[in-house]
């Protein structure tokens, strides 16, 4: 087990390594003159030379390359045109912010859908499992702008019951957290749901469910006991590619409620060509795909003793 | 070197107040050149027979509270650099302008008490306020007006006030050539254009007369920063020394701006209201921003985009204020850029463009048709040029001799937000098409476009409204000043600019600004449909609150009911 996770954690860093050159090289083709954007468009083409040859950007490209990924890895990320303050300072609590909103989103989302997953692929093809499955295609269908604006219409201008935005502009406040919130737990947990019933459903049809519901064990109990560990191995690395989605994937909630979280950062780093905050941003991001891939990889070779890696 | 006024009475006042009598000028002509020549706003009401129009009862505003305003928040760092309003909006409450132009239009003294002009208007004398005092408790005076202008005029600071203040200017030859051959010329301050009379007066000596300066003052980025603000880093954020009411409290782009009433020592102009301004960013989606209104977490906003007007008013507890203004969308070519330097090209594409009916299309009408021009009907020296009308015929003939008989394909680069933009360049992109020019729209994000904003060669920039019309001719057609984005170049059209800014009489000044009108809409270098109206949204319980016509902010007056 030590060598397969030694193994995933030097495949994560190899391709942490690739991504960083092929982020820099896409970043260097990519048209936008970072001195126009720190000086300003109304700079002299003199003015930004020397800014451009004062910050190493006449150096060649591997000098650069070197130069920026030492720093990167000592934590220093460069400063951002756009917010005018180190990247790491931006970084960390945006974040953060989406760290708040992804953890409020699964505290109720992975409870719900996996209940309702459970429930549905118990019994196939009951009244129970057809509603359940209804729901869960309908919400995931819908987009999350068009959630957005249905419950923001309908929990904000009509009952006002909900601040429209959450920006938290004047510190942490839950109420303000809702609406994000339930907006992606009704985008994500029907996906989720349907996971886990497909997984439950395919269990409960195995040899030894069968033969453990014959034998005349209680019904909740071969549920509890045989069913559900094998059945939850499907939704839990669907759950942890989900947390990679929460972290990048959200940006449409964040932008909409104008939420200060890691996916607006992203957008607004990339609309603004803010070339040391993409880099920092996209590196978070693969860092958290690999992480949590690898993560479910090892979670998934210990709950299936069956998978067995050389 | 030209006479100095030594009193605060033009000896022209006289005379245009015997025109006003005798209904040779209109009284919104009179008010305009009146002040610009240093006559107080009450006064000048007076001598036209109208009541200064006063701010809602003062005895009734209520102290305290935190007006929470929902507008983007940029980097503010250097006023002088200043490209977008919201930038001015947040640093006026710290750093304060020489000339404010209030709700009617007219400029005031602000951080001046008063000017006088002499008789040729080259030479202006400025009286600086001598209560007002700097947050670090250094007086205000000429010093410090000396060092802005002398920042603003160096081409090292890339300021669009060089071009506000061209006549304090000088260009030369650097000596250097560019890659084409061509010699590199340099702006810079003309020698003896700045004068400290005392602590407490500033003379300006300028090349050409020009009756517009106290309105240049005005324009946000002529906010006046300390005398050391270079010495002291250079960041209004960072160092955040300003004359005005309010201190920077808490700031962070894209996020937040909040503003607190002073402690440190009285403002100059009495006590302010509020306690505490609060700016919050909810990015560019307008629906945000309405959002945030409906629920009550802000109590106004910076702009209220056209689309949305009609949701606003179903709102409770919501006004709306619309204000008319100059504030336009031109789609700009670069003159020295083929095609767009054919002029029969640019005036086909002109001469495809019904001005109502974009009008109507894009703005639902709430403005007025433009005439390819940039001087609006509410610019005091405005003249009626005969009616444009949409002809393809007179437009494929033009594509003809411009040697496109069979079509063009063309890109305008614009920006994605507001949507009424973008919606511009639809528009002009299908009316068009009927001639054979067929016009790809490049919708941009903001952050790319303001990258080539000066250098694409045909692009749709919105400007906002200044007072006169005179002014924004200065700003954006003179040659080689830095907001000139068409380059255009034109000796003809800067004499006659020239002209008109020495001209005192508003009716003689019309007729010269009809020649400038006319030579910009034969150039052609603009194709301008509309001037739009602004709106704005706020709160029932704000008090106090109008619309600028250049959406400045100026809440030193505003208060919060209830």
């Amino acid at each position: 087990m030590l060598i397969f996770v030694g193994k995933r954690i030097g495949f994560m860093i190899l391709t942490m390594v690739v991504v960083s050159i092929l982020l820099f090289l896409l970043l260097e083709i990519t048209p936008g003159n970072v001195a126009t954007k720190v000086l300003g468009p109304y700079s002299s083409e003199e003015q930004r030379n020397l800014w451009l040859e004062a910050h190493g950007y006449f150096e060649p490209f591997y000098v650069r390359y070197f130069a920026w990924l030492g720093n990167f890895a000592s934590g220093d990320f460069g400063d951002s045109v756009r917010f005018k303050v180190p990247v790491a300072d931006i970084l960390w609590p945006r974040l953060g912010n989406t760290a708040i909103l992804g953890i409020a989103t699964f505290a109720v989302m992975i409870p719900l859908s996996l209940i309702l997953g459970v429930l549905a692929g118990m019994r196939e093809g009951s009244k129970l499992d057809r509603s359940i499955s209804i729901v869960s295609i309908v919400t995931t269908s819908v987009p999350e702008f068009a959630s957005a604006v249905l419950i923001t219409a309908v929990l904000v201008f009509w009952l006002h019951l909900l601040p429209g935005t959450s920006t938290m502009s004047d510190g942490f406040d839950i109420l303000q957290l809702i609406l994000p919130a339930l907006v992606l737990i009704i985008y994500d947990f029907g996906y989720v749901t349907r996971m886990t019933r497909a997984s439950m459903a395919e269990v409960m049809t195995t040899q030894y469910v069968r033969t453990a519901i014959l034998k005349g064990l209680p019904y909740r109990r071969v549920v509890m006991r045989h069913a559900l560990r094998n059945a939850l191995i499907a939704p839990f690395t669907v759950i942890m590619l989900q947390i990679n989605w929460l972290l990048s994937g959200v940006i449409v909630v964040e932008f909409f409620f104008a939420y200060k979280g890691f996916g607006a950062l992203l957008l607004e780093a990339s609309l603004n060509q803010d070339i040391y905050l993409i880099e920092a941003c996209a590196m978070v991001a693969v860092f958290v795909a690999v992480a949590t891939q690898t993560i479910a990889d090892v979670g998934y070779t210990y709950l299936n003793p069956r998978i067995r890696f050389s | 070197m030209s006479k100095k006024s030594k009193t605060n009475t033009h000896s022209y006042i006289p005379e245009l107040v015997s025109k006003l009598r005798k209904g040779e000028v209109t009284r919104r002509d009179f008010l305009q050149t009146a002040t610009l020549l240093g006559v107080s706003a009450g006064a000048a009401y007076t001598m036209a027979g109208m009541p200064a129009p006063g701010r809602k009862a003062h005895a009734a505003a209520k102290k305290g509270g935190n007006l929470r305003v929902s507008m983007n928040v940029k980097a503010t760092d250097d006023p002088a650099t200043f490209d977008w309003s919201e930038k001015g909006n947040v640093a006026r409450h710290v750093t304060e302008p020489l000339v404010r132009v209030g709700e009617d239009g007219l400029a005031r003294p602000y951080l001046a008490e008063s000017w006088s002009a002499s008789e040729d208007l080259k030479t202006w004398t400025f009286n600086l306020r001598k209560n007002a005092t700097w947050s670090n408790g250094d007086s205000f005076g000429a010093d410090d007006v000396i060092h802005n202008f002398r920042r603003w005029l160096d081409p090292n600071t890339g300021s669009s006030n060089q071009g506000r203040f061209s006549s304090m200017t000088t260009t030369s030859d650097t000596g250097k050539k560019d890659e084409n051959g061509n010699a590199i010329m340099s702006t810079t301050e003309a020698g003896g254009a700045l004068e400290k009379i005392d602590d407490h007066t500033v003379r300006f000596h300028l090349n050409n007369a020009d009756l517009a300066l106290p309105e240049s003052m005005a324009d946000y980025p002529a906010l006046i920063v300390h005398k050391n603000f270079d010495d002291e880093g250079g960041d209004l954020i960072k160092n955040p020394v300003g004359t005005g009411p309010y201190a920077l409290k808490d700031f962070a782009v894209g996020e937040k701006a909040t503003l607190v009433r002073r402690s440190d020592a009285a403002w100059w102009g009495g006590e302010v209201n509020l306690d505490r301004i609060s700016y919050i960013d909810h990015g560019d989606d307008p629906a945000a921003q309405i959002a945030a209104l409906a629920s009550g977490q802000v109590d106004t906003n910076y702009q209220t985009s056209i689309e949305q007007v009609e949701t606003i008013k179903n709102i409770p507890d919501l006004n709306i204020y619309e204000r008319v203004t100059a504030q336009t969308g031109i789609a700009r070519m670069h003159v020295t850029a083929a095609p767009y330097d054919n002029k029969k090209l640019r005036q086909a594409i002109q001469a495809c463009v019904d001005h109502d009916k974009m009008l109507q299309i894009v703005y639902r009408g709430r403005g007025g048709a433009a005439e390819d021009h940039h001087v609006s009907p509410v610019h005091p020296e405005y003249a009626e040029l005969p009616k444009q009308t949409q002809d393809y015929a007179k437009a494929k003939a033009l594509l003809a001799e411009a040697g496109y008989a069979d079509g063009i394909d063309l890109r305008i680069d614009c920006v994605a937000n507001p949507a009424w933009e973008q919606n511009a360049c639809k528009a002009l992109s299908e009316m068009v098409k009927p001639a054979g020019i067929n016009l790809a729209i490049n919708i941009m994000p903001g952050g790319s476009y303001w990258d080539v904003w000066a250098s694409t060669p045909f692009g749709f920039t919105a400007w906002t409204h200044r007072p006169l019309g005179v002014q924004v001719l200065n700003l954006a057609y003179r040659s080689g000043v830095s907001w000139n984005e068409t380059n255009y170049s034109n000796p003809e059209f800067d004499k006659t600019l020239d002209k008109a800014g020495a001209i005192l009489d508003p009716n003689e000044r019309r007729v010269v600004t009809r020649k400038l009108q006319e030579i910009l809409q034969d150039d052609a270098i603009i194709s301008q449909s509309f001037w739009r109206s602004v709106f704005v949204t706020a709160n029932k319980r704000v008090q106090g609150l109008y619309a600028q016509v250049a959406l400045e902010h100026h809440y030193n007056d505003v208060w919060l009911d209830g």
